[in-house]
C-alpha cells in the first residue's frame, strides 16, 4: 500500500506542478475548440436551479456571479469590482463592473442583480441558493452600478457564499413568473461564453463572447460538453484523443489515465467527505461513548485505501480538512478496539450491541465505506448489519429520517457552509440531531466575526468539540481526480469541485483541429 | 385481409397502449420517493419539496394526475419533462429517431450475416462448418450485451483505437463520424441476434431438405442449388420473419442496456433517465412508444405473412 500510494504522490507531482508552472510561463494563446467530458447529462440549463457538476459547469460558462470562489477558497471579483461592508456585517455593497452587457447585446445593471436574488430567495423557485447564500432581508439598487444587501444578522461570509453555483445573475425580466421558465430554454448570460446548441444527454455547444467584459479572455473560441454515462468510456475518449479534458475521474479509472501517454493526470485535495450519520437523539447513538467507542474502531488508514482508492486523506471526525480555510488541525484518531470496548461496557453494553447501516447505491463508495466499518468495528463488540438500497429509496426513507447511514458531501466554501448545512442545531438538514449548544453559539460567534484570528479560534473550538463528541464518523475525505490531454494549458483542478475557469484554458503545441 | 381486420388490430393495439400507460403511471406511484425528491436529491428542505410539488401537480390524487396526462395526450400535447423542463414530444421523436436508426442497422447487419450461416450450417450439417457455426452462436447468445459491449470498447477503442469508444454524432452533423460512432453499438446488438437467427434458420432448412417436395425436386434431377433456393428456402425463411419481428421486440430491450453504455442518446437512455428521476411525463411518452413499437412490428410481421402465404387469411 505505501508503496503504491508513493508512486500515486510523486506522479501527481510530476503530473501537477508542471502543468501548473508551465501554465505560468508561456503566453496563452487564442483560439480553437475543446472538448470536455462530463459524467451524466446536462438536465438544467436555467443557472438558478443547477444542481449537478455538469449544470454547474454550463452556468459558468454562460452566466456570471457577483464574486468568484478563488482556488484558497476566497472570494475574487466576478461582475462585481469591489464590495464593502457596515461595521456590523449587516450590510453590504457591491459595485458592479461598468458597461456590462448580457448575451442579447442589453445591458446589465443593478436591477437585473436585485431581481436575480429575489427570484433565488423566492421559495417558490426552489433555487438551491436560497439556503446558501446567507441570511439575506432585502436587496436594493441605489444606483445602476451598487447593489445593497441588508442582511437579517451580521454575516462575514457574505462575498464568499455569493459565489455560489446557483447565484447567477439573470436578466430581470426573466427572474420572475413565465420569464423563468424561459431559462430552462435558452441562456442569456453575462458569462465568457454563449450557448449554441443545447441537448441535455448528448452534447453542449458553446463560443466565445465577445462582449465579455475581460477583453483577454476567455481564449477557446468554442467548446464542447459531452456527455459520457459510462465512465470507462469517458477514460477511454480522452486516451484515444477525442475528447481534451474529463471533468472529474473516478479513482477506479485513474490509474489507467496515468498509464496513457499524451493523457496528464489532475489531482488535488479536497473537503468532500463521506461519513457515518449517528442519530444522536436515539438510541443507542444518544450515548456519547458508543459514539466515540464506534469512532475508537475505525482504522483509517486503510478507510483511505479502501474506499478512496488510496486517492484521499484520513477525516478526524471534523467536517473540516486542510481544503478549509479554518481547519484546526487536532490529533489523529487511532483505532484503539480494547478502548472501545471499555466504553461501550460503561455505556451498558457489556456484550456489544447490533444495528443495521443502511448505505444508498450511489455512489459506490458508500457502500465501500458500510461494508469496512462492518468489519473494523466487529471485534469490539459491534454487530453491524450492511443494508444497501437503491438511491431514490434511500432518499426517500432513510436521508434526514435515519439514525445509521452513509452520508455523501460535497465541499463547501466556507467553515460555516459545511455546519450550517449539517451540524448546528438549525442546519438546513441537521441530520445528526446532534443538537449541541455550544456548538452553535461557537458557528454563531464565527459568523459575526470580521477579524480572521478570532474567527479562526471559535472554529478551532467549535472543530475540537466535533472531534470529541462525534455526532457522525468522518473517516476519509475525497481527492478530487481529473485528466486532459497534454496539450491543455491553463486548468487546474478546484478543491470545492464545482468551480472550474475554463475561460482560463488554453490550447497548446500538438492539439487537433476541431470543429 | 377485410378492413374490418384491419380495424380491430389497430382499435386492439390502441386499447393495448392505454393498458399500458395505465400499468406505467400505476406502477410509478408505487416506486418510492417522487420527481420532486429526486429532484431535489441531498438538497431538499420541506418547503423547496412542497413548492415543487405544487408545480408539478404531484399534490393531486392519482387519478386527476393521470386523466390530466391522458386529456393533454389525446390532444398531441405530452407535457413538459418534470426535471428539465422542455417538451416531451421532440425529445422522444428524436431519441426514438436514433434508436430506430440503431435497431434497423443491427436487424439488416443480422439478416446479411445470420441467413447465409444459418444455411450454410444446414446444407454441411454435421461438417465442421456447422460445428463452428453453432459453437459461434452459443458464445454468442450466452454473452449478454454489457459484456461484449464493454469487450468490444477495450478492444476496438482502447487497445487498437480504431474506433471512437462512445457517443453519438448525427448523420447531419458529419457522416463519416456518424457511421463510425455505430459500428461497435450496431455490431454489439447484431451479434446476439444473429447467433438467435442464424441457429434458426438452420433448423428450418434441414427440416425443409427433409420434406417430400425437396426430395421430389431432387428425383426430377433439379441441381441441388436450384432445389436450395427454389424449393427449400422459399418455405424455410417464413417462419423466420416471425422471429425478426419477435426479435425487433427484443432489440428494443437490449437497446437500453447498448445505449446506456455507448451513451446513444435514445429512447433506451431517455426512459433509464426518467426512470431515476421519477420524470412522469417522459416515462409514460417512452414507454407508449416502446409499446406501440412492439405493436406495430408485430401487426407488419402478421400482414407480411398473410402476404408471402396465400395459404394464411385474417378476419
Amino acid at each position: 500500500m505505501t508503496t503504491r500510494r508513493n508512486i500515486i504522490a510523486s506522479a501527481a507531482a510530476l503530473g501537477v506542478a508542471p502543468n501548473f508552472a508551465l501554465a505560468q510561463q508561456a503566453a496563452p494563446r487564442r483560439g480553437g475548440t475543446l472538448r470536455i467530458s462530463v459524467d451524466q447529462s446536462v438536465a438544467k440549463l436555467n443557472p438558478l436551479l443547477t444542481r449537478v457538476n455538469p449544470e454547474y459547469l454550463l452556468a459558468e460558462l454562460l452566466y456570471s456571479g457577483l464574486t468568484r470562489l478563488s482556488r484558497d477558497m476566497t472570494p475574487e471579483p466576478d461582475l462585481a469590482e469591489s464590495w464593502s461592508a457596515s461595521a456590523d456585517l449587516a450590510t453590504w455593497t457591491f459595485v458592479l463592473r461598468p458597461n456590462l452587457m448580457f448575451h442579447d447585446g442589453s445591458a446589465c445593471t443593478a436591477a437585473d442583480v436585485v431581481a436575480s436574488f429575489e427570484a433565488m430567495l423566492d421559495p417558490t423557485t426552489a433555487s438551491p441558493a436560497r439556503q446558501n447564500i446567507g441570511p439575506i432581508a432585502r436587496v436594493t439598487a441605489s444606483d445602476p452600478r451598487t447593489v445593497v444587501f441588508a442582511l437579517r444578522a451580521p454575516y462575514a461570509d457574505l462575498p464568499v457564499m455569493l459565489a455560489y453555483t446557483d447565484a447567477r445573475i439573470v436578466p430581470a425580466a426573466l427572474a420572475r413568473g413565465a420569464g423563468l421558465a424561459r431559462l430552462d430554454r435558452e441562456a442569456i448570460g453575462t458569462g465568457p461564453f454563449r450557448l449554441v446548441s443545447y441537448e441535455p444527454e448528448r452534447q453542449v455547444v458553446v463560443q466565445r463572447n465577445p462582449a465579455f467584459y475581460d477583453p483577454q479572455r476567455p481564449y477557446l473560441d468554442r467548446i464542447e460538453i459531452v456527455v459520457f454515462p459510462d465512465p470507462t468510456a469517458e477514460g477511454s475518449a480522452l486516451i484515444s484523443g477525442n475528447t481534451d479534458l474529463m471533468m472529474l475521474a473516478l479513482p477506479t479509472e485513474f490509474a489507467r489515465l496515468q498509464r496513457a501517454s499524451g493523457v496528464r493526470v489532475l489531482r488535488t485535495p479536497s473537503g468532500q467527505f463521506c461519513n457515518v450519520n449517528l442519530g444522536c437523539d436515539a438510541a443507542p447513538f444518544n450515548d456519547v461513548r458508543v459514539r466515540q467507542a464506534l469512532a475508537l474502531t475505525v482504522d483509517r488508514t486503510a478507510m483511505v485505501d479502501f474506499v478512496t482508492e488510496g486517492y484521499g486523506t484520513s477525516g478526524n471526525d471534523n467536517a473540516l480538512n486542510g481544503a478549509y480555510t479554518y481547519h484546526r488541525d487536532l490529533p489523529a484518531k487511532r483505532a484503539d478496539i480494547p478502548a472501545a470496548r471499555r466504553l461501550l461496557a460503561e455505556a451498558g453494553h457489556p456484550r456489544g450491541l447490533r444495528a443495521t447501516l443502511i448505505a444508498s447505491e450511489r455512489p459506490a463508495v458508500r457502500t465501500q465505506l458500510a461494508v469496512a466499518l462492518r468489519e473494523m468495528a466487529r471485534p469490539a463488540g459491534f454487530e453491524i448489519d450492511v443494508q444497501t438500497m437503491p438511491h431514490a429509496t434511500y432518499l426517500d426513507q432513510v436521508w434526514r429520517k435515519g439514525n445509521f447511514y452513509i452520508g455523501f458531501y460535497n465541499m463547501q466554501p466556507t467553515a460555516d457552509g459545511i455546519f450550517s448545512l449539517l451540524y448546528t442545531s438549525n442546519a438546513a438538514w441537521n441530520e445528526t440531531r446532534w443538537n449541541n449548544a455550544e456548538f452553535d453559539r461557537l458557528v454563531e460567534a464565527a459568523r459575526v466575526t470580521a477579524d480572521v484570528a478570532q474567527r479562526r479560534e471559535l472554529y478551532g473550538q467549535a472543530q475540537a468539540l466535533m472531534h470529541r463528541d462525534v455526532p457522525s464518523i468522518i473517516p476519509v475525505f475525497f481527492d478530487l481526480l481529473s485528466a486532459q490531454r497534454s496539450y491543455v494549458q491553463g486548468y487546474n483542478l478546484h478543491p470545492r469541485g464545482a468551480v472550474f475557469r475554463l475561460d482560463h484554458v488554453w490550447l497548446g503545441d500538438g492539439a487537433p483541429r476541431r470543429g | 385481409m377485410s378492413g374490418r381486420y384491419l380495424l380491430q388490430r389497430i382499435g386492439l393495439m390502441l386499447y393495448t397502449l392505454v393498458v399500458v400507460s395505465l400499468l406505467v403511471f400505476g406502477i410509478t406511484q408505487v416506486l418510492p420517493a417522487d420527481a420532486a425528491t429526486m429532484l431535489l436529491g441531498e438538497n431538499a428542505t420541506a418547503d423547496q419539496l412542497a413548492a415543487i410539488r405544487e408545480r408539478l401537480g404531484l399534490n393531486d390524487p392519482i387519478w386527476t394526475q393521470y386523466l390530466r396526462w391522458l386529456g393533454g395526450v389525446l390532444i398531441g400535447d405530452f407535457g413538459v419533462s418534470m426535471r428539465s423542463g422542455l417538451p416531451v414530444l421532440p425529445q422522444i421523436a428524436e431519441a426514438l429517431s436514433r434508436s430506430l436508426l440503431l435497431a434497423f442497422l443491427a436487424i439488416g447487419l443480422m439478416l446479411v450475416i445470420a441467413l447465409p450461416l444459418g444455411i450454410l450450417a444446414a446444407v454441411r450439417r454435421g461438417t465442421a462448418a456447422d460445428l463452428l457455426v453453432s459453437l459461434a452462436s452459443y458464445i454468442g447468445i450466452s454473452l449478454p450485451e454489457f459484456v461484449t459491449a464493454t469487450l468490444a470498447i477495450l478492444l476496438f477503442a482502447d487497445v487498437l483505437g480504431w474506433l471512437p469508444a462512445t457517443g453519438y454524432v448525427p448523420f447531419t452533423e458529419d457522416p463519416g463520424r456518424a457511421l463510425l460512432h455505430l459500428v461497435l453499438p450496431v455490431a454489439t446488438i447484431s451479434l446476439i441476434l444473429v447467433a438467435h437467427v442464424s441457429r434458426m434458420v438452420r433448423s428450418e432448412v434441414i427440416d425443409a431438405l427433409h420434406t417430400d417436395y425437396v426430395r421430389a425436386a431432387r428425383l426430377k434431377g433439379m441441381p441441388e442449388r436450384v432445389v436450395l433456393r427454389r424449393h427449400a428456402l422459399r418455405n424455410a425463411l417464413l417462419p423466420t420473419i416471425t422471429i425478426v419481428a419477435l426479435d425487433v421486440g427484443y432489440v428494443l430491450g437490449g437497446i437500453i442496456v447498448v445505449e446506456e453504455i455507448f451513451a446513444i442518446p435514445g429512447i433506451g437512455r431517455t426512459l433509464i433517465v426518467a426512470v431515476q428521476n421519477r420524470d412522469l411525463p417522459m416515462i409514460q411518452a417512452g414507454a407508449l412508444v416502446m409499446a406501440a413499437t412492439y405493436c406495430v412490428m408485430n401487426f407488419a410481421a402478421d400482414l407480411t405473412y398473410a402476404a408471402l402465404d396465400k395459404r394464411i387469411q385474417y378476419g
